[in-house]
């Protein structure tokens, strides 16, 4: 069998071009085969002031059987590429738990010196990156996804595969699941003004209840927590090919900042990825550590910061993406203070004070309605 | 030894006939109660506190093994004779627990006179000398014959044929526990086809006791009788139990030098020990001068007059001072320096002996067969032949005393596992090992002495259910440390463990740690060999899913490719343990590195210039497309445009 679709052929390609060039290496040049594979980290995570986003770095790790630390890994990694050929061979798609599956073996002859090929799926997503990385395309390319986690209802139009999906769901009761397989979704239409990230799908679940889409004629997204690719390449593709702009809401505490930057400034562990997965202009507005106090959040609603919590945004204060003094200001008042919040917590002041008090006035400050 | 029996036999006869007194004192103002004052016989007192010699219930046994072998050995040794010992140890009454115990020996056996007190009564001993035997105390043997006493009705029977008087007796004894006195019932001559012994002399014992024999005691006996072995390689032991017979062969001819009577040193005077120098000079009218000269090693005339001009005492004939005067030489020679003490009344294994021992290691083996479904267990020698033994030691001073250390260091072969072996003055310790000064000089230093370190061997050595923290114990080596002094401080009275006393810890460190440079060679080389190998394994293992991987994906020959790569990797594995082989210079290793980076840089240099001209030749993708890949590599984030516009591709169409 093999691949009719162009694309899965070109990613079919670069896989054989990385086996040919072991092989090459091991026949033709006698020598242990490197590959240079770009590390992904903290410590290859640069921050590049010019596309105000977290960019990787030049440092690579070399994985060669040379070593004996590193024969598994560089097994595991040509494994995983032939894996991908062939699941692109036979057209079909994957999750990453499907991968790990599908690679799952044994290694070693006796009782004593059997091991697990993989210790977890850990090392399984691990090994897709690195291929990701070694070919240069990205996982979408591979058809190989991760569940659907993020989020999204309002005013769109989307077409998965033939099917077509508008998000504007009458009822107010469902939002739809941003699909994963990205290359099989494509946006139709968007008739909103502008698209609300939020923190977490309690908070959107309240939020579309109260007909705010309807009211202010936006869309409303969530990761779930930490956003997955599809929800942060979602936002990415509103804000740039559809010019929508992006506000975004997370719980007032170090975490929920950190989950706010993902769509606004990228991620450590995707760093190789911010081009495709960061809108740069997106707006943070919300929930400040100032809003818990110009909003009266009751003292029983607030919660008492970590150490942890508070080594965070010590850390953060330092960031050259929050260098401005709003923010200064706000990580200042969280470090004295001591106190956090989540959205949730406006629920104290009845259940549609958020949808209909707070979040209004936040965005009329900018603006936006 | 004669006159030292005569008189030790002496002064306790008298002190036997001792009556009991009576007295009375009056306590408190609560009536009178009656304090009975009573002299107790050795041999009762033993008899009561027999843990005092290490005679406790479960190791009844294994003391008797143990007191038996040493008089042995003890008695071939101090006339020079290559020791034949055959011991035996049987169940004779299984519902009361009797054992026949029985050992016999070619060594100069004891004069018929003297037979009685030596094996009957308490404190009574020939090695009442200054200088290093197994026994010391005059208590083993004697114990046995109080507690074949106490607990049956079988006298010790005796064979004995002392070089002395050339004719050999046979005797039937009993302990009369209350005064620690002989009972003879038979004694007599032996004589035609009565004889028993063929040599020049010997002596055979045979006792009966009480005990039960627990199997962690049954297994201590055995280790008992092999690490005697090991460090008395030239004696022949014959080791005849319920379970079978084994025989330990004589590996040398080589004997210890035995040991010299040597004179106290002055630096462990004391006012018992000058008074007692005093007393053997008694009827001489010697001058104290004459007596510190004549007395005690290491110290000449010049260094007696400074003494005694330092005590600032009268001259006098040395019987005529008194406790005051006596005690400020005593004072005085405690505070002057002295030549370090000679140890001719030591008698060291030696290095040629115990490497003898060492390098045919002879231990016991029970194999358990089933036999009409009872378990049966047979006895059987195994031979340990290690592949390199080392051998070193240390004389020092401890506690005044001469000490001399001995360490010895078996590894690989036939040894499998880490062990640890004590001896003191030749006898195997063998209970309370953790609190033994040899274990903690093992824990103390450290392997990296080998050049090898903890994270290496743990990974190597691995396996046979080994948990132990320390490194050292995952090696197939066997230490053996042997400490020889008249005085070995021991920790307790059962002479068991070794205290860490003075800087007897120092020197068995120093000598631990020489042994370790020594082998440190060939264990960093079976660990190059045994890392090789392990890494080969790895390879043999991943190589195949590697090959089906490229195979499954490009057109290649899967053989070709697996000999291809497995012939590397063992080129690769061989070159590495070579290069590591001659690493004691590490600006070796270095410059190899180097040499290593600078041949990968190369095929890069290659690849990219390859890729250069398959550019201007316009021929990329017959060369494979390494150039395009390259490229991309060094820029990857110079993605192409199918990446971006997943979503919108055909949505901005419209």
């Amino acid at each position: 069998m093999t691949a009719k679709d162009k694309r899965h052929k070109e990613v079919i390609k670069k896989i054989k071009l990385l086996m040919s060039d072991v092989a090459e290496d091991l026949m033709v040049e006698r020598i242990m085969p490197v590959l240079d594979v770009p590390k992904v980290g903290y410590d290859n995570t640069v921050w590049s002031e010019e596309k105000r986003m977290l960019t990787i770095g030049t440092k690579t790790v070399q994985i060669s059987p040379d070593s004996t630390k590193k024969i598994p890994t560089f097994s595991q990694y040509l494994v995983m590429a032939n894996a991908i050929r062939r699941l692109l061979d036979e057209e079909m798609e994957s999750t990453i738990r499907g991968m790990y599956y599908a690679t799952l073996t044994s290694v070693g002859d006796d009782e004593r010196n059997r091991q697990k090929f993989w210790n977890s799926q850990e090392n399984s997503d691990d090994a897709i990156k690195a291929i990701e990385l070694l070919t240069s395309v990205p996982r979408e390319e591979f058809s190989v996804t991760s569940k659907p986690k993020g989020m999204i209802s309002g005013p769109i139009t989307l077409r998965v595969g033939g099917d077509i999906i508008d998000c504007n769901l009458g009822s107010r009761a469902t939002s739809q699941l941003i699909p994963t397989n990205i290359r099989d979704v494509e946006i139709v239409d968007v008739k909103a003004d502008f698209v609300m990230v939020v923190e977490k799908d309690t908070v959107l679940n309240n939020i579309r209840k109260s007909g705010f889409i309807q009211k202010y004629n936006a869309i409303l997204m969530t990761g779930s927590g930490e956003p997955d690719r599809a929800t942060r390449m979602m936002a990415k593709t509103l804000n740039k090919e559809w010019r929508k702009p992006i506000v975004i809401f997370a719980d007032a505490d170090p975490w929920g900042l950190g989950i706010a930057l993902r769509y606004k400034i990228g991620s450590e562990s995707l760093s190789y990825d911010s081009d495709r997965l960061v809108c740069t202009n997106a707006q943070v507005l919300g929930m400040t550590f100032s809003d818990i106090y110009d909003y009266n959040i009751p003292k029983v609603a607030r919660l008492d910061a970590s150490e942890e919590d508070i080594n965070r945004a010590n850390d953060m204060k330092k960031k050259p993406w929050l260098k401005d003094k709003q923010w200064q200001k706000e990580l200042n008042i969280f470090i004295q203070r001591k106190e956090k919040c989540e959205l949730d917590a406006f629920f104290k002041h009845g259940f549609r004070f958020l949808a209909e008090t707070y979040l209004p006035q936040k965005l009329r400050a900018v603006g936006l309605i | 030894m004669k006159t030292s029996v005569e008189i030790a036999a002496g002064i306790r006869a008298k002190s036997t006939e001792n009556t009991t007194s009576v007295a009375t004192i009056p306590i408190g103002g609560y009536g009178r109660t009656k304090v009975r004052y009573d002299k107790k016989a050795e041999s009762e007192f033993f008899v009561d506190n027999s843990a005092l010699a290490g005679f406790t219930g479960e190791r009844i046994l294994y003391m008797a093994v143990r007191e038996l072998i040493e008089n042995a050995l003890d008695s071939c040794e101090i006339n020079h004779i290559l020791p034949r010992i055959s011991l035996s140890l049987k169940l004779l009454d299984e519902t009361n627990g009797m054992w026949l115990i029985s050992c016999e020996d070619n060594g100069i056996g004891i004069p018929s006179d003297k037979i009685p007190v030596a094996v009957c009564s308490f404190l009574t001993s020939g090695k009442y000398v200054e200088k290093q035997q197994r026994g010391l105390f005059g208590v083993g043997l004697k114990m046995i014959a109080a507690f074949s006493t106490k607990d049956t009705d079988h006298p010790l029977r005796i064979w004995s044929k002392s070089r002395e008087e050339g004719s050999e007796y046979y005797f039937e004894l009993r302990t009369d526990i209350g005064t620690n006195k002989p009972i003879i019932i038979t004694k007599k001559m032996q004589r035609g086809e009565d004889l028993y012994f063929n040599g020049e002399s010997g002596f055979k014992i045979e006792a009966v006791l009480r005990a039960r024999l627990s199997p962690i005691t049954k297994n201590k006996i055995y280790d008992y009788v092999s690490h005697t072995s090991i460090v008395n390689p030239y004696a022949v032991l014959v080791f005849q139990t319920d379970e079978g017979e084994v025989s330990f062969d004589r590996r040398t001819t080589v004997m210890p030098e035995p040991a010299k009577e040597v004179l106290p040193h002055p630096a462990d005077m004391d006012l018992k020990t000058l008074k007692k120098a005093i007393v053997n000079f008694m009827h001489q009218k010697t001058t104290l001068h004459g007596v510190l000269c004549n007395s005690f090693q290491k110290l000449s005339g010049g260094k007696a007059k400074e003494i005694i001009s330092k005590a600032n005492v009268a001259i006098k004939t040395a019987d005529k001072y008194d406790e005051h005067e006596l005690i400020k030489v005593v004072n005085v020679c405690k505070q002057t320096r002295f030549h370090a003490p000679n140890t001719d009344h030591l008698s060291p294994i030696g290095e040629q002996i115990l490497t003898a021992g060492m390098t045919s290691e002879y231990t016991i083996v029970a194999n358990k067969s089933e036999n009409d479904k009872q378990i049966q267990s047979r006895l059987s020698i195994k031979v340990l032949k290690p592949t390199l033994t080392e051998y070193s030691s240390r004389t020092c001073v401890v506690n005044n005393r001469p000490t001399v250390v001995e360490c010895g260091i078996a590894y690989g072969g036939d040894i499998s596992s880490f062990k640890l072996f004590r001896f003191a003055n030749k006898i195997p310790l063998l209970y309370d090992e953790g609190s033994d000064v040899a274990r903690e000089t093992v824990s103390e230093v450290e392997i990296n002495k080998m050049g090898i370190s903890k994270k290496e061997v743990k990974e190597q050595f691995t396996g046979a259910g080994n948990r132990s923290d320390r490194a050292v114990e995952f090696l197939p080596i066997h230490i053996f440390f042997h400490i020889c002094s008249t005085k070995i401080p021991y920790k307790t009275a059962g002479k068991e463990s070794i205290a860490s006393e003075g800087e007897l810890k120092r020197y068995m460190k120093a000598c631990l740690a020489e042994l370790y440079r020594k082998v440190s060679a060939q264990i960093r080389k079976e660990l190059r060999m045994k890392e090789a190998e392990s890494r080969l394994r790895l390879y043999k293992h991943y190589i195949p899913l590697i090959i089906s991987a490229i195979s499954e994906s490009i057109k290649v020959d899967p053989q070709k490719l697996s000999e291809a790569f497995s012939q590397l990797a063992e080129n690769h594995v061989l070159g590495v343990a070579v290069s590591e082989k001659n690493d004691k210079i590490t600006g070796q290793r270095i410059e190899q590195e180097a040499e290593k980076s600078i041949l990968l840089n190369k095929k890069k240099a290659r690849h990219i210039s390859n890729s250069i001209r398959s550019k201007e030749i316009g021929a990329g993708h017959s060369n494979r497309n390494v150039a395009k890949k390259n490229i991309e590599k060094l820029d990857f984030r110079k993605r192409d445009q199918t990446t971006l516009d997943v979503f919108n591709r055909r949505g901005r169409k419209k």
